[in-house]
């Protein structure tokens, strides 16, 4: 028997902790795990993926789950982005779980996903009991955990090991513990269909054929490296501009790594919002305090940072 | 269940500490950073007793490495994809010093285009340097394999550096349950290392790797060192007895996989090894008689292991992760030369190229490669280079060309 959870959240969410809290938890309860994380390079609001896989009997399976039996999705606007797969392999039997402040059946009629859903606002409890965003790792997993049917002492034994791990003190684990526990409590239960799939058919294959150079290499010939895709789902903050309070400084716009800050003519910075990934470098530099970081939150801004 | 759950990389270090190693000289890449951060953790903290040094670059840090060793420190280091090649020259060269070291090789894909993920054509670069190479396919066999590792290197009749290869993400940052050794049954497994040729010491002047010109003696010293590589075959069977004795675990230079009365043989390396196995799984619950041959030791090159393993199948695909342009699959050449002189040869030998770039294998296209193979087998003619790509890949690699192309014309 083997259950297979695959994670979905943008880098900095902890969805690589969550599937390894995971993995120990069931671990602990003596079952054989494998837990691990794909990603590119490094950064902080790139899509992140995640793989739990528990089993009674060694695993021959690596890296990335097809065929999920649950699902978790840290981040809602990873649904829609092509490149985080987050719905490769989903079908009518696979649970699905989305961080969102919206209910399974609001969710459902929004995005009609495959699957079945769940959902729970993971990062309001987070910034509520924490204060920060990047905290929901333990509730990521403690949600798993309870849709795959792990005992909840050993999520919150997992979740001090892992989190001791990463070094943190132990008040504040014990606080995430509690906080983990009574999401592990409130998340609401759907079915899990784990029995045996059919047995994969050969694929078709299709060897590319050799194309001209201009196709054939990999380059960039456009000045922003990812022109057409917008990378505004990578926020939780968006930088806004208080006009009033600008003096055209132009500091914002030297210190964006993005290069997304333009100044008009009347030395105001322009921020091209398809491409800022909301690291709030700008909001920090800025001396007269006329950038403010605001809370994303499904198209209305619902929450101001401190 | 026994053990603790445990990264590759993690692993790795481990086998560095219950080796109990002197000298750790270091540079930091993707997907190998772990090892090295953990190592300069236990040796900031005492945990291990070595001298741990971070160097300006990989070049540096296998000079270091070797010369350390020269001096009879027992040394480990660990790199990754372009950081092997950037310390490539000094591969050479140290094999030629005879200095026994462990250098852990996460693989990852080579530039360009550049990535993270893993394939084999950094590791197999380095297969005619001197190193003798292992390859693992699971956290535990990494640590495994590095005790094992020193253990050969360091035996007199090999005295060779060792390459421990693991494959990016798929083992480097995947973790699943690993038995630590016991310290006291490593110690007794891997003798204190006193090397009778090295000895670099204050006032005792020493060199090694001198010049010889004129090839007589070039050629006698290198023939050397193939045969002290060819020796470690005999070494590691020695060292899998042993370490079979102490920790319970045995591996050889390659694994069969449900081989017995198998009819067409898969052919691998590395942490896919376990996807094949499954795969093999799959294909015997519906009816192929197929198994799989998982080749552990690259360097030297077990060939009599292989023949045997493969003698008399109807037909043998070798599953190649790495990809030598304008010639096909790496080991699939090898095998097909190693198997030429036998009598009962495969009648079919077939050539995949797949994962490259740490691209997933899925059980579709393992099944492709079942189909694909017996009807070599039937046929009884080879088919290859064939790579795995599928329809849906190709579909989406065309989307994203398409993509691209309109940002170029818009």
């Amino acid at each position: 028997m083997i259950r297979a959870v695959r994670f979905h959240g943008r880098g900095g969410q902890g969805a690589k902790t969550a599937s390894r809290i995971l993995g120990t938890a069931a671990f602990i309860e003596g079952f054989v795990a494998q837990d691990s994380p794909i990603y590119g390079a490094e950064r902080r609001g790139a899509p992140v993926a995640a793989f739990t896989r528990i089993a009674k009997e060694p695993i021959r399976e690596r890296g990335l789950i097809a065929c999920p039996d649950l699902v978790v999705i840290a981040d809602a606007s990873l649904i829609h982005d092509p490149a985080a797969h987050a719905l490769d392999g989903i079908d009518d039997r696979t649970a699905v779980f989305v961080n969102s402040p919206l209910t399974g059946e609001q969710f459902q009629a929004l995005a009609s996903l495959p699957g079945r859903l769940t959902t729970m606002d993971l990062t309001d409890i987070a910034l509520q009991q924490f204060g920060k965003r990047g905290a929901i790792s333990a509730l990521l997993g403690a949600v798993a955990g309870r849709l795959v049917g792990l005992r909840q002492e050993s999520i919150c034994e997992a979740i001090a090991r892992e989190l001791a791990d990463l070094g943190l003190a132990a008040s504040v684990i014990e606080r995430t513990q509690t906080v983990a526990a009574q999401c592990y409590e409130a998340v609401q239960m759907v079915a899990l269909d784990t029995s045996s799939r059919e047995p994969a058919a050969p694929v078709q294959l299709r060897a590319p054929t050799y194309e001209p150079p201009t196709r054939g290499t990999a380059r960039i010939t456009a000045g922003p490296n990812s022109a057409i895709r917008s990378m505004a789902g990578w926020r939780t903050f968006r930088p806004v501009l208080r006009p009033d309070l600008c003096n055209g400084c132009w500091l914002c716009f030297a210190y964006c790594p993005e290069g997304v800050i333009s100044m008009n003519k009347d030395d105001r910075p322009v921020i091209d919002y398809a491409h800022c990934k909301g690291c709030q470098i700008c909001v920090h530099e800025c001396p007269t305090e006329a950038l403010v970081a605001e809370r994303e939150k499904e198209g209305a801004v619902a929450w101001t940072a401190k | 269940m026994d053990g603790e759950m445990m990264t590759g990389n993690l692993a790795a270090a481990w086998g560095a500490r219950l080796a109990d190693v002197d000298y750790v000289p270091a540079f930091p890449i993707t997907p190998q950073t772990e090892i090295v951060e953990t190592l300069s953790s236990w040796c900031g903290n005492g945990t291990l007793n070595a001298r741990f040094v971070t160097l300006d670059s990989e070049h540096s840090m296998m000079t270091a490495a070797g010369a350390a060793a020269a001096t009879g420190a027992r040394v480990f280091t660990a790199t990754s994809s372009q950081g092997l090649l950037h310390a490539f020259e000094v591969l050479y060269t140290v094999a030629g010093w005879r200095v026994p070291l462990v250098l852990v090789n996460v693989s990852r894909a080579l530039a360009s285009p550049i990535t993270l993920e893993p394939d084999h054509n950094d590791v197999l670069a380095a297969r005619d340097s001197g190193f003798l190479q292992i390859h693992a396919e699971t956290c535990q066999e990494v640590v495994d394999s590095i005790l094992m590792a020193y253990r050969i290197a360091e035996d007199p009749r090999v005295c060779l550096p060792v390459m421990v290869n693991l494959d990016g993400f798929y083992l480097s940052f995947t973790r699943e349950p690993v038995i630590v050794p016991d310290p006291e049954q490593v110690q007794r497994f891997l003798p204190p290392f006193r090397p009778t040729h090295l000895g670099f010491k204050a006032s005792a002047p020493h060199a090694l790797g001198t010049a010889v010109l004129g090839g007589s003696t070039y050629s006698y010293f290198r023939h050397q060192i193939h045969l002290a590589s060819m020796n470690a075959l005999h070494v590691h069977e020695e060292a899998a007895v042993e370490f079979e004795r102490l920790c319970g675990r045995r591996y050889d230079v390659v694994e069969g996989y449900r081989l017995e009365d198998a009819e067409d043989v898969l052919v691998m390396t590395n942490a896919f090894a376990s996807k094949g196995k499954g795969a093999v799984d799959v294909a015997r619950a519906e009816g192929r008689r197929v198994g799989l041959l998982r080749l552990r030791m690259i360097r030297p090159w077990p060939a009599d292991a292989i023949r045997h393993a493969l003698q008399g199948r109807r037909a043998v695909a070798v599953l190649d992760q790495n990809l030598s342009p304008g010639q096909g699959g790496i080991l699939f050449q090898e095998i097909a030369a190693c198997l030429y002189h036998e009598a009962l040869r495969p009648q079919a030998l077939c050539s995949f190229i797949g994962g490259l770039g740490g691209k997933n294998l899925s059980d579709g296209e393992f099944q492709s490669i079942f189909e694909q193979t017996a009807e070599a087998g039937v046929r009884g003619k080879g088919i290859g280079p064939v790579l795995l790509y599928t329809e849906a890949e190709h579909r989406e690699m065309v989307q994203l060309q398409d993509i691209a192309a309109d940002v170029r014309t818009s």
